[in-house]
């Protein structure tokens, strides 16, 4: 009796320790991440884009009647200026009938200034090492229309978020039909046979390929032989391969969840197979299919080997589907670069909280919608 | 429950032959598009493994066939990679990957299991409402931050019991692969654990055996099956994984490691680091070493479809 108490023991200390070691890593990977990323996170990190940028611009002075006295303030340009902590110039306000709204670039686009952008240099003056006074003067005393150059600050997350999006948006649009459609065929079509083995067993393998492999193909057909280069479309395509088969189970799974009393009202009624599929089999999945859908997205914001061969690691927004302008860095391939090539652990680790961030956010949302869509079921 | 569906369906297909009277032509060609198109999607997915298949392999046994080929004996016996010099060996990862995955398997697959036990017949309710999302959490973390965890926690700890100069190491990479697989080890062992009828747990305790003793040898033995299958793909897993490996492993340019606290350079990470310069036979080279990769892959993946299907059949 007693060694049967003492082995119970043990082998429920053991049951105890391994729970405990497993929410315990969670615990500590979390609060890693949060100390060394949240001092990063903040309004600029998320809302500026990841280079700073350099731009000449013009601007037309207006005739000044505010006489305002406050230190730094320009009245013929409507702006207030100071120094940063590195001594540079920087605009910490801007009235709302400023002219630098109206500053146009070089090539007269319209570039309008904003707050926090640096002013490196106006007319002939370079700003540096220079007090507010001199400065203020400098930009109160230049020509009528006044050459600035301005530095917009980078050091956010803006382009890999965008990208990151497009490429949700991208892979979504090229898999989810595909993979809709194709699990309606295998549940609502398919006879038992050698074509349907066939394909479970390819969507079988395609699950357990890792991703890595797929950015091999991607870069081989894709990026090189279609010619797209790193590119949002090549990163998509790949993408769209690997959410196959989360999206086909899982819509699978929603489909095998209907009554079949269902399809027999309405084809007893006299539709067809294809009606009672559009308009009786397909609405009632639709909660299965957004989570199949919610699934992808948080597979896709957390991929990353597979985008590094494909999509490349520009921090830029993409204008074009392929070629130099589609380049673009996600937040996970950013993430890895920061620390591969930086060693920046900290910046790093303010973009793995945001990458958290939004994989919390998806996992309630699909959760919630199972929830809600069990419960109706229930209730039928 | 599947024949009696098909069936109804049958009846009802007959049924509304008889209703119509004159064959709807049009709408009968209709239905066969529609049906063809639906087949076509379908296919996608053998399309795209056929694709892969050929592709990667087409690409990757081109350095070892016609004139000026590279010897495929020195590729896969070989222990150092030296692209600069043409020597391309790629045994010392093949070990690596091995020796990872294993201690990952080790440490992973009971650690897994005793949680899942516990979620699944002692934990209270309310506790498991709180940890189930933690391991979905878990499962969810994208693996470049579980490598940002392992440079930031893992490899400056390793770093400190070492005799080596590094912390990047086969130590480093097994700790963070048994946290990588232990979200997919517990939820496929949990759900076969539920799976086992409530007949089993009783007559056990009917027999007067403990619950701990019901657990490990009446529940478990049962479950045998999908907790099988939860490790092959756990290896499955840690085989593939590139990202967080990558990133603590070291990855040296030759030398079988030797000890847990050696580099190692997996397969993987050996493809994703260089695979964004390379070009010509070294290129071609990478290419190769995603064939052995996939090669391994396709054993895990056959192994764990025949485990699924025979699970199945039961």
């Amino acid at each position: 009796m007693d060694s049967r108490k003492m082995k119970d023991g043990i082998l429920q200390g053991l049951i105890y320790f391994s729970t405990a070691f497993t929410v315990l890593v969670l615990v500590v990977i979390l609060g890693f991440v949060l100390y060394k990323g949240l001092p990063g996170i903040n309004l600029n990190f998320l809302t500026r884009m990841w280079d700073s940028k350099t731009t000449f611009v013009k601007v037309v002075k207006e005739e000044s009647v505010d006489n305002n006295t406050k230190d730094g303030y320009i009245s013929s340009l409507g702006i207030t200026i100071d120094l940063d902590e590195k001594n540079k110039v920087y605009i910490t306000e801007i009235e709302s009938e400023s002219p630098v709204k109206e500053a146009v670039n070089l090539k007269n686009d319209s570039y309008p200034i904003k707050k926090g952008d640096i002013i490196t240099k106006a007319d002939t003056t370079i700003f540096e090492n220079i007090t507010i006074e001199e400065a203020a003067t400098a930009l109160e005393n230049g020509n009528e229309t006044m050459k600035l150059k301005v530095v917009r600050p980078g050091g956010g997350i803006i382009p890999m978020l965008v990208s990151t999006i497009y490429i949700i948006l991208l892979s979504l649009l090229i898999s989810a039909p595909i993979g809709i459609l194709a699990a309606i065929y295998l549940n609502e079509y398919a006879k038992a046979g050698r074509l349907l083995n066939i394909i479970r067993f390819a969507i079988q393998n395609l699950a357990g390929i890792p991703s890595i492999i797929y950015g091999l193909f991607g870069m081989l057909v894709f990026v090189q032989m279609l010619q797209m280069q790193y590119s949002i479309l090549a990163g998509a395509l790949t993408l769209s391969i690997i959410l196959l088969p989360t999206i086909i189970s899982t819509t699978e799974e929603a489909l095998k969840a209907i009554p079949a009393t269902y399809r027999q009202s309405s084809l007893g009624l006299g539709a067809t197979k294809l009606q009672t599929n559009y308009k009786v089999v397909l609405p009632n999945a639709l909660p299965g299919i957004l989570v199949a859908i919610i699934l992808s997205i948080g597979r896709i914001v957390g991929e990353s080997a597979a985008l590094l061969l494909t999509a490349g690691t520009v921090a830029q927004i993409p204008t074009a589907f392929t070629g130099n302008e589609a380049a673009a860095a996600t937040l996970t391939t950013k993430l890895y670069w920061l620390i591969k090539e930086s060693g920046d652990l900290s910046g790093a680790s303010s973009i793995a909280i945001v990458l958290l961030v939004l994989i919390i956010v998806l996992n309630i949302i699909s959760k919630t919608i199972t929830k809600h869509f069990l419960a109706k079921q229930g209730n039928k | 429950m599947e024949n009696n569906k098909n069936v109804i369906d049958k009846q009802a297909h007959t049924d509304m032959a008889e209703v119509r009277m004159k064959p709807n032509r049009v709408r009968d060609i209709v239905e066969k598009i529609i049906e063809t198109i639906f087949l076509l999607c379908a296919m996608a997915s053998v399309i795209s493994v056929i694709a892969i298949i050929a592709f990667v392999f087409w690409k990757g046994l081109t350095p070892f066939l016609g004139d000026n080929s590279y010897s495929f004996g020195a590729f896969i016996t070989g222990t150092k990679w030296d692209p600069g010099n043409d020597i391309f060996g790629i045994f010392y990862m093949i070990v690596g990957s091995v020796f990872a995955t294993i201690g990952a398997i080790i440490f992973g697959v009971p650690i897994g299991i005793l949680t899942a036990v516990y979620i699944a017949e002692i934990a209270p309710k309310g506790l498991v409402k709180t940890i189930k999302p933690a391991i979905e959490l878990l499962a969810g973390i994208p693996s470049v931050i579980y490598g940002a965890f392992g440079v930031g926690v893992i490899v400056p700890l390793v770093n400190k019991i070492s005799p080596r100069p590094q912390g990047e190491s086969l130590l480093a990479v097994i700790c963070v692969l048994t946290v990588m697989i232990l979200p997919t080890i517990i939820n496929l062992t949990e759900a076969s654990i539920k799976a086992v009828p409530k007949s089993y747990r009783e007559a056990s305790l009917g027999l007067g055996a403990s619950k701990t003793q019901t657990i490990f040898q009446a529940v478990l033995p049962a479950a045998k099956s999908g907790i099988l299958s939860a490790t092959v793909l756990g290896i499955g897993r840690a085989i593939g994984e590139t990202m967080a490996v990558m990133m603590i492993a070291g990855n040296p340019i030759g030398g079988i490691p030797s000890s847990i606290f050696d580099k190692i350079r997996p397969l993987t990470s050996n493809i994703s680091m260089e695979m964004g310069y390379a070009s010509g036979r070294h290129q071609e080279m990478l290419f190769a070493t995603g064939v052995v990769l996939f090669i391994f892959i396709m054993v895990v993946n056959i192994t764990l479809i025949k485990i699924t299907n025979k699970a199945g059949e039961k």
